[in-house]
């Protein structure tokens, strides 16, 4: 009665793929758009590893935030944890000695708790809440460092390179990657986080405890930054940071809404938000190459955000939006 | 079968309280904010103190008004602060080139990127926080792109004089938030577009239901919004005589604190500009009055943090929605 | 009314459940299931049947009463999961599907903790399992595919399928035969859809027992073995249609229940022919839920369309509002054509309100009577030059409307929160009558308040009626089609079958 896909051939699967993930043909036609365009410059060496270590960071910081946009809610904190935990290891690196980065993961998971906690019980809007704790994190850490951004030493082993041409930032990424990867296909996660977030009544009413789902959509999201964190530490110069970009917060956005996550929830997830890291990065590594001036290129990184928010609240009916 | 409940008036004291307690509260809050600088610094509310605390909080309070209309719809409005940074840019820019005439061109272009919000909203489903933030980029990277990053000075006395010229004692900034501040309340309680803004705030569904053209309506809000910013821009370029990029640049969570510390729910259709007039001063007070203090921007974005969180849970009407996201 | 029982799978007996300790949901029920058979329970809006089915799934507990499952007395179930294990499983009306979700995924919801195996989850398993399970309830869908690609009878089905499957999965006695509660699984479905899911049910009939709630008379007529009516939380009936021949009027009557002398007219006979037309429809259609209808409303009069839920007729009224888009047909106003995708406020503004019973929908409930009042009447409250709203004015107005509809208020500036329904309701009513618009929509203006504030509004509606306004009523009272209507359109399946003076109908009603 119920026949196995009958497209099982390879013209079928690519179909499949295609029409569940159209970023792939924006990232081919960027592909082929730049590699024409600058043949010598984009597939060079130097530009690969720009590609790599600019991919490193949006994914380490759309990680976790992918895990809560499931659910359709948003997380803002994770360049707040990023902050908050270096000026931690800053702090306490002349007690705990190495061992002081261990508290980049545990700011994380203490803010995803925090978070999932208060925007459960309390009900607020979870992007004012996180936000506000974004600008509460990044007081704490200028505060602690006193304004100014601190270098730390002793961590250069992360970004010691393992093998040449690829930086060991991605190497060290990889678990992580896979692991999130793991969490979405292979574990009732997945199928509770999608349910909460395509339908959350329906999710209550077959029984699942939606609020303690919730939370640990909030929780993952702060252990994935917590941890990616630990490597975006090394890999951003290694030091404190106290100063926040809106840049920063915003390009990982963009991945996860690139990726195919609509940002109402439901769909999609952190292994299509690589999609949308990749394809990001390759559209402003190859706007790098081109006469643009850096600040038009902030502003089309506008412009592709609205764009792919567009796209993916298109054909949402009947919810509200406010 | 009628079960009428015995309505009678409450009693005076401790009920009267209890239901006006977002009136009363931001009241105690700004009198025990004054209380504390005060004790701590007795220059707090010298003339020169109070003239401090106008400056601050004038230009504050027109993209406050502004941002209020916006939570009253029960959206958000996230790119006033770059709205205003690209209205007071564009005055410092172009004010040699076409004079004064730069005014009406910041605010139109302000009008129509508020215009460009609500039209998001209402036609193309965006949510606003996420539509505005993507639109907040776009003028960020205008902004840069004019003006090339460089601190830009003002030079026209002129224009300069539309805020720092005194008046009875207080530099004209006053009169002019007081008096933008006077309008919005006006409109908001004693006109129909008040009536509506509240309307589709209270009761989406019913709003429609009810004479009210509810795409419309919140369009017209996001470029009410999108103008107070402009002219809250434009007189802030007036009053500081100079700026760059980062004008604005930590103004959001500010600005959020100041309408909710208010009183004016995020889940909408309760508060009101009215209300936004104490939150400002709250906000803007306890921001002069920890410069006064020396104590720094961190401290400061610290603590309007965590009054945004405070009184957001203190405010949202959790009856009302039942999923929220 | 204790049932003989010999076969019987779940029985309860004279249960009853009362709210706040006022108002009785339920007095006394009885209802039996038995093995493999689809049995009705039917009756009006706040008859007791959902009260009764959360009952018998642990979401209420009840004040008093019995249950039995298979000849065994047993408790009632404390929450859905115990109700699982006893066999017990509920297919919500709406909100059940989770559309981003993939068929296998959705049937296990909740289920997963059985195909986890070093803490992965057996992907494989749970799609062979579905399959099978899919085939063996004749439902022909691919797992593979989202639920929302999927029909929305399929959708139902595999609900359906999903409830078996819990109780399959959750019971500690592997043969129970499951028992499924199905709340109106056909209001989303168009006449098509319904009929699939019936004969897809049918077929299911061997593997589980069906209790099959609603109150569309025709399928019930067609599909169930028996049938247990409800109305005023009391069991007024039960027919078994193996042994007795009945037809859709004599159960509609069953339902219904009223007595004729409640049937009091109180429009006087009028000539409508030769009156103005103001609101004409030809051929509307909205395909799935109504079609080619016409009519012309004659100013100062009222029109009813009258028919079972599910026969189209809140769609009719909610067309002509501008809350849904007719497909074909056109709608005039005085001549004026109508476009099929006007929002209501459109709508308004051509002279046509809408005025639905359901006060959360209409009424600002933060906001004060004379605010609620003045909200589609600011035109009058606005000044001539400055368009500034005169308090006095607003105050005026609303002071006559409560004072003329005797709403029981503290004063106009009281919060619509803390007024009771049937003012409410008034506060509703009273905005309109201030509006005056040439036609007035009536959805069920009476739903869910009492009697005394029932007959002020109807005073209020025939009063502005003689004032010249039109109204279209649609409504689950039928007493109120003969307290108020010229003119009572019969609708079934989406058509107009006949239309009735008040004093024809009230034959019908009565005999």
């Amino acid at each position: 009665m119920n026949k196995q896909n009958n497209q099982k051939t390879v013209l079928g699967v690519i179909k499949k793929t295609l029409k569940m993930h159209p970023v792939i043909i924006v990232f081919l036609a960027l592909l082929v758009i730049f590699g024409s365009i600058y043949p010598g410059s984009f597939f060079s060496p130097i530009n690969f590893k720009a590609i790599l270590r600019q991919f490193v960071t949006l994914t380490l910081f759309a990680l976790g935030p992918s895990f809560v946009v499931l659910t359709g809610r948003l997380d803002l904190s994770y360049v707040g944890v990023w902050m908050l935990g270096g000026t931690l290891v800053w702090l306490l690196k002349p007690i705990l000695g190495i061992f002081a980065i261990i508290m980049i993961p545990v700011t994380g998971v203490l803010t995803g708790l925090f978070i999932g906690v208060i925007q459960t019980k309390a009900k607020i809007p979870s992007f004012i809440l996180t936000l506000s704790l974004l600008v509460t994190y990044t007081g704490l850490a200028a505060l602690i460092a006193g304004g100014y951004p601190r270098a730390v030493d002793g961590y250069g082993f992360i970004t010691a390179p393992l093998i040449r041409a690829i930086p060991s930032t991605f190497l060290w990424s990889v678990p992580l990657i896979v692991a999130a990867v793991f969490l979405m296909k292979c574990t009732r996660m997945c199928v509770y986080l999608n349910a909460i977030g395509s339908n959350e009544e329906g999710a209550r009413l077959a029984g699942i405890n939606v609020d303690k789902y919730k939370i640990l959509a909030f929780l993952l999201s702060g252990i994935f930054t917590g941890i990616g964190a630990i490597i975006l530490f090394q890999h951003l110069g290694g030091s404190a940071q106290v100063e926040l970009k809106l840049n920063n917060i915003v390009w990982p956005l963009v991945a996860i809404v690139l990726g195919g996550t609509p940002l109402t929830g439901g769909s999609g997830g952190p292994q299509r938000t690589l999609l949308g890291a990749i394809t990001f990065t390759i559209f402003y590594r190859g706007l790098y190459l081109t006469p643009l001036h850096p600040t038009m290129i902030t502003l089309l990184v506008g412009i592709v955000l609205i764009v792919a928010i567009i796209i993916s609240a298109r054909g949402l009916k009947g919810v509200t939006v406010t | 079968m009628t079960r009428e409940k015995i309505l009678t008036r409450p009693n005076l004291s401790v009920e009267w309280f209890r239901n006006n307690t977002t009136t009363i509260g931001p009241i105690i809050f700004v009198i025990a904010v004054v209380a504390i600088f005060q004790v701590i610094n007795p220059s707090f509310l010298s003339y020169q103190g109070i003239i401090t605390l106008v400056y601050a909080m004038s230009y504050f309070l027109i993209a406050a008004c502004g941002l209020t209309f916006v939570i009253m719809t029960g959206s958000f409005d996230f790119s006033v602060p770059n709205m205003l940074k690209l209205s007071a840019l564009i005055c410092v820019l172009y004010i040699e080139k076409i004079g004064l005439l730069v005014i009406p061109v910041a605010l139109l272009v302000c009008l129509v990127f508020g215009f460009i919000n609500g039209l998001l909203l209402a036609r193309f489903r965006v949510p606003s926080f996420l539509a505005t933030l993507g639109i907040s980029i776009v003028l960020d990277g205008i902004a840069w792109y004019l003006s090339k990053g460089h601190l830009q000075i003002m030079q026209d006395v002129k224009f300069r004089s539309l805020t720092t010229t005194f008046i009875a004692g207080f530099p004209s900034i006053l009169y002019w938030g007081i008096g933008i501040w006077i309008i919005c309340t006006f409109l908001a309680l004693a006109t129909a577009f008040g009536r509506r803004t509240y309307a589709v705030g209270g009761n989406l569904e019913g709003a429609g239901l009810s004479d009210i053209n509810v795409a419309r309506q919140r369009i017209y809000v996001f470029m009410l919004s999108g103008f107070l910013s402009g002219l809250a821009g434009v007189l802030y370029m007036s009053q500081m005589g100079g700026g760059s990029v980062n004008i604005g640049a930590d103004m959001a969570i500010p600005l959020f604190a100041s309408v909710v510390a208010g009183g004016t729910a995020l889940t909408g259709g309760v508060g009101g500009p009215h209300r936004t007039l104490l939150g400002v001063i709250i906000i803007t007070w306890i921001q002069a009055g920890m410069s006064m203090l020396a104590i720094g921007n961190d401290i400061q974005m610290l603590t309007f943090g965590l009054i945004a969180i405070g009184m957001s849970i203190a405010t949202i009407d959790r009856k009302r929605i039942k999923i929220v996201k | 009314m204790v049932m003989p029982m010999d076969d019987g799978l779940l029985e309860v007996r004279e249960v009853s459940k009362t709210f706040d300790r006022v108002v009785h949901a339920l007095n006394d029920v009885s209802i039996e299931a038995r093995e493999n058979e689809i049995v009705g329970v039917v009756g009006e809006n706040g008859a007791g049947k959902s009260t009764l089915m959360k009952i018998l799934v642990g979401v209420y507990s009840p004040d008093k009463g019995e249950m039995y499952h298979k000849g065994k007395k047993v408790p009632f179930p404390r929450n859905p999961k115990e109700a699982a294990r006893r066999g017990i499983s509920i297919v919500y009306q709406e909100n059940g599907v989770i559309p981003w979700l993939k068929v296998y995924q959705f049937l296990f919801l909740g289920h997963e903790d059985k195909y986890i195996k070093l803490m992965k989850l057996q992907m494989d398993k749970m799609r062979e399992q579905a399959c099978s399970i899919l085939e063996e309830f004749h439902v022909a869908c691919n797992v593979e595919s989202f639920m929302h690609e999927l029909p929305l009878s399929t959708q139902k089905m595999v609900e359906i399928a999903r409830a078996i499957l819990g109780v399959r999965l959750e019971s500690e006695d592997t043969d129970t035969t499951p028992i499924i509660i199905l709340d109106e699984p056909t209001s989303p479905l168009t006449d098509d859809e319904s009929k699939e899911l019936f004969r897809d049910l049918l077929k299911m009939k061997k593997n589980a027992s069906f209790i099959f709630i609603s109150h569309i008379i025709p399928e019930v007529m067609e599909f169930t073995d028996r049938v247990h009516v409800l109305r005023d939380g009391n069991l007024v009936a039960q027919y078994d249609f193996s042994k007795q021949k009945m037809t859709e009027e004599d159960l509609f009557r069953a339902i219904v229940g009223r007595k004729s002398s409640e049937y009091i007219s109180r429009t006087e006979e009028k000539k409508v022919a030769g009156r103005k037309v103001v609101l004409s429809a030809k051929n509307l259609t909205k395909s799935g839920h109504f079609y080619d209808v016409s009519f012309d409303l004659y100013k100062g009069t009222c029109m009813g369309f009258f028919g079972p839920a599910g026969s189209g007729k809140s769609q009719i009224i909610r067309t002509i509002a501008g809350l849904l888009n007719f497909d074909e047909g056109e709608l005039k106003v005085k001549d004026q054509e109508l476009k099929a995708d006007e929002l209501p406020h459109v709508r308004l503004a051509r002279g046509i309100g809408y005025f639905s019973g359901e006060t959360g929908k209409e009424l600002f409930l933060n906001w004060s009577i004379a605010k609620n009042i003045s909200i589609i009447n600011m035109e009058k409250i606005l000044g001539k030059i400055i368009p500034v709203i005169h308090f006095n004015a607003e105050r005026k107005m609303a002071e006559n409307i409560v004072k003329k509809l005797e709403i029981k208020a503290p004063g106009v500036g009281t919060d619509c929160y803390s007024l009771s329904g049937g003012n409410k309701q008034k506060v509703s009513v009273g905005k309109w009558l201030e509006r005056n618009p040439d036609i007035l929509l009536l959805d069920d203006p009476t739903i869910g308040i009492d009697v005394g504030a029932r007959e002020d509004i109807y005073e209020v509606l025939l009063e502005m009626k003689k004032k010249g306004i039109s109204m279209i009523l649609v409504s689950d009272e039928p007493k109120e089609y003969s307290v108020l209507c010229d003119r009572i359109m019969f609708v079934r399946e989406g058509r107009i079958q006949k239309v009735l003076g008040p004093e024809e109908f009230r034959k019908v009603m009565s005999t």
